[in-house]
């Protein structure tokens, strides 16, 4: 008999193992980025890389130009102090909660690996990041010089599982975006109603920053967040009607971003046509690329499809492989509709 | 216009809905009005509405100068429809939850629904409850449907509205109403317009009425980016004083305007705003703002390359709830101290603003 976890990987599960596997907190999406460059280049017209570290994989076509943007970048720690005994202090880079990453693995770009500990406390809250420590297994402050200096960052060090139809891993968040663009930009057929510009955003985590200088490069007509969302599915959560195994989420709103009214509609519509289930999503805290898309220059009207994801931010993120096969197919058929020519916004 | 017509033109525009994201009805009742007065009005890509009036300039190098006051309303977002029908909802811009119980609403679901935000009778409350304030999460709409009935109309993200007619005081000059943030300011542009239809300026004007203010100031940003006037002044609303407040955090009703001086404003146009105010004998009052980004005026004045801004805040008590308080009379010099600035306004002016 197979065992639970043995459940056959299919093309699609390799790209996300891959993904979620690399190296890349944020301003340090360069493995990222190479693999899904080499991933999609194939299934592109072009592909180029801007000066913050985004990459852009665009597909030719009329206008309207139809932006869509998943964020390359997880969050991470940053090092900040190496004691004389060889120990690391670290400050967090994006949303990280302290008491997550205890007992944690965490690894460096260089494949250093280490442990996070904390000091002597009497209750947990008071566990904050002046308390927590990097062990690297370095006999003091000069062999852990040789291989670690201020500033370098390590991000969590966690295999990806298949539970058997859900995956498991860190760095969901996003790079289960990044997979459903690939897998997305692979399955589009030779001609398409208008182009489309796949963008592997960097730095989301800590503001929105690749989306940000993306979207003024680009300019398109159309932008597209495609990212994680929480879930109100699990013991005693916080209230939110989107749960795992549903369907890709429609945005509706979150911190960072009202999505467009006519945007939002023409994405349902696609999803009842094709009879892809969704949910609606509206999230209470987060953002996503969105944000920063709608309201580059002149403004762009936007939209975004989630994947929901449990325990987000944590070093076992899970999503549901039906809502990422249903993700890629309502992203498909997104690209596939005529979306009509916005209103100059010039009033002529 | 008159003082009758300011009145109406108030309440119609705290009636109409259009909370963030969502402003069309209510840029379509600001438009309405405007377009009597200018050359041409449109909406931008965000729906920002832009209504554009011509200066008068010949031989000159043309300048623009924008007003703009935000159109968006705070108001509520369906979450979730629970078993027995009831509606879970959160805030898009700040609402406050302690007025929130027995407040009538009006979902836009498929159709637009009626419906009260429901609360717990004083008799059923605990010694602890009786205390405490409400919290969003213990609140919810009733539509008076089952949920099987309630999920063919309502879908989450629906937004709600408050089901709040305006209210002209008995005796005085002062209005009540919803949305008088900002709509008092998008009053004072149509006023501003009206005074100019027959009137001489240089100024090519942009009369904005920014959609998205509540959420983080978002249309003001692709606004200003889109237009690149070469100044501008954002008119919003203030707090009014009331009994429990003091200054220097609340302004007189009937004192007028507030001049906002600060970091955030270029001194050049605040002592214009003042300076005609004196030669016009309008009432005005001085806020000193220490640079928190509150209006519109944060978002313009850093656009593309900086934008010297300024703002005019009118006084409104109770701000973010159904009966926000006006003086008309503050409304009236607000538009018409807008529209003394923009017939003030020439090319050396304009020029003078880069020196420091």
């Amino acid at each position: 008999m197979k065992k639970f976890n043995e459940v056959a990987i299919n093309k699609m599960e390799t790209l996300i193992k891959e993904l979620v596997e690399a190296y890349g907190p944020s301003g340090e999406e360069a493995a990222v980025r190479e693999l899904i460059e080499e991933k999609i280049k194939d299934s592109v017209d072009r592909t180029f890389t801007d000066n913050l570290g985004n990459l852009f994989a665009i597909r030719e076509g009329a206008a309207p130009l139809l932006m869509f943007s998943a964020h390359m970048d997880e969050i991470g720690v940053i090092v900040t102090h190496i004691d004389d005994n060889g120990f690391l202090r670290i400050a967090p880079i994006g949303g990280v909660a302290p008491h997550l990453l205890v007992g944690q693995r965490l690894s460096f770009k260089n494949g250093v690996t280490g442990t996070v500990y904390h000091e002597k406390i009497k209750a947990l809250k008071e566990l904050d990041w002046p308390k927590l420590y990097l062990d690297i297994g370095a006999a003091g402050a000069a062999a852990a010089r040789e291989h670690i200096r201020i500033g370098d960052m390590a991000c969590l060090h966690q295999p990806f599982v298949n539970l058997g139809g859900r995956y498991m891993a860190k760095a969901m968040d996003d790079r289960i975006g990044c997979a459903v663009l690939v897998e997305a930009a692979r399955r589009l057929p030779g001609s398409l109603p208008q182009g489309v510009c796949f963008v592997f955003s960097v730095q989301e985590e800590v503001g929105l920053r690749g989306a940000t200088t993306a979207a003024y490069r680009l300019e398109p007509d159309y932008g597209f967040a495609v990212d994680v969302t929480l879930v109100g599915d699990t013991p005693e959560a916080p209230l939110m009607a989107v749960s795992l195994g549903q369907g890709p989420a429609i945005k509706v709103k979150d911190r960072s971003v009202l999505c467009h009214p006519r945007v939002r509609e023409l994405m349902i519509e696609t999803a009842e046509k094709h009879k892809i289930p969704y949910q609606l999503e509206v999230l209470e805290r987060g953002g996503t690329d969105a944000g920063a898309i709608h309201l580059s220059r002149e403004g762009v009207p936007s939209g975004a499809i989630s994947i929901p994801c449990r325990y987000v931010h944590s070093p076992s993120e899970m999503v549901d492989a039906g809502d990422v096969a249903h993700a890629v197919e309502l992203i498909e058929k997104i690209i596939m509709v005529s979306w009509p020519l916005p209103d100059s916004g010039s009033g002529a | 216009m008159k003082e009758e017509e300011v009145k109406e033109l108030v309440m119609e525009l705290s009636f109409a809905v259009g909370i963030s994201g969502s402003e069309e009805s209510a840029t379509a009742a600001a438009s309405r009005h405007l377009e009597r007065y200018v050359t041409r009005v449109w909406r931008d890509r965000l729906g920002n509405l832009i209504a554009f009036k011509e200066g008068d300039k010949p031989g000159e190098e043309p300048f623009s100068l924008a007003l703009v006051a935000h159109i968006d309303e705070i108001g509520a977002m369906v979450t979730k429809i629970e078993e027995g029908g009831a509606l879970r909802f959160t805030g898009v811009g700040g609402i406050d939850p302690r007025i929130l119980p027995g407040q009538p609403v009006e979902v836009h679901g498929r159709t637009l629904l009626k419906g009260v935000v429901g609360a717990k009778a004083p008799h059923l409350l605990s010694e602890k409850e009786r205390r405490e304030a409400s919290k969003f999460e213990d609140l919810f709409i009733d539509i008076g449907l089952t949920k099987e009935q309630a999920e063919k109309q309502v879908r989450i993200g629906d937004l709600v509205s408050f089901d709040a007619p305006p209210l002209a005081m008995t005796a005085g000059k002062n209005i009540a109403g919803k949305s008088l943030d900002d709509r008092a300011g998008v009053a004072a542009l149509v006023i501003c317009a009206a005074e100019l239809a027959a009137a001489r300026h240089r100024a090519n004007i942009y009369f904005v009425a920014s959609v998205q203010e509540e959420v983080g100031l978002r249309g003001a940003t692709t606004a200003a980016y889109g237009l690149v006037p070469d100044l501008a002044v954002a008119i919003d609303v203030t707090h009014g004083e009331a009994p429990g407040l003091t200054p220097p955090d609340v302004f007189e009703l009937g004192g007028g305007p507030a001049i906002a001086v600060g970091p955030n404003f270029h001194p050049a146009l605040t002592a214009r705003l003042e300076e005609l105010a004196r030669d016009n004998r309008f009432s005005i009052q001085r806020e000193a703002d220490t640079g928190v980004p509150g209006t519109d005026a944060w978002v313009i004045q850093v656009s593309r390359e900086g934008i010297p801004a300024a703002l005019l805040s009118i006084p409104l008590r109770y701000m973010h709830t159904t009966v926000e308080m006006l003086s008309l009379d503050d409304l009236i010099n607000t538009g018409r101290l807008l529209a003394a600035f923009a017939r003030s306004l020439d090319r050396p002016f304009v020029e003078g603003l880069a020196c420091f």
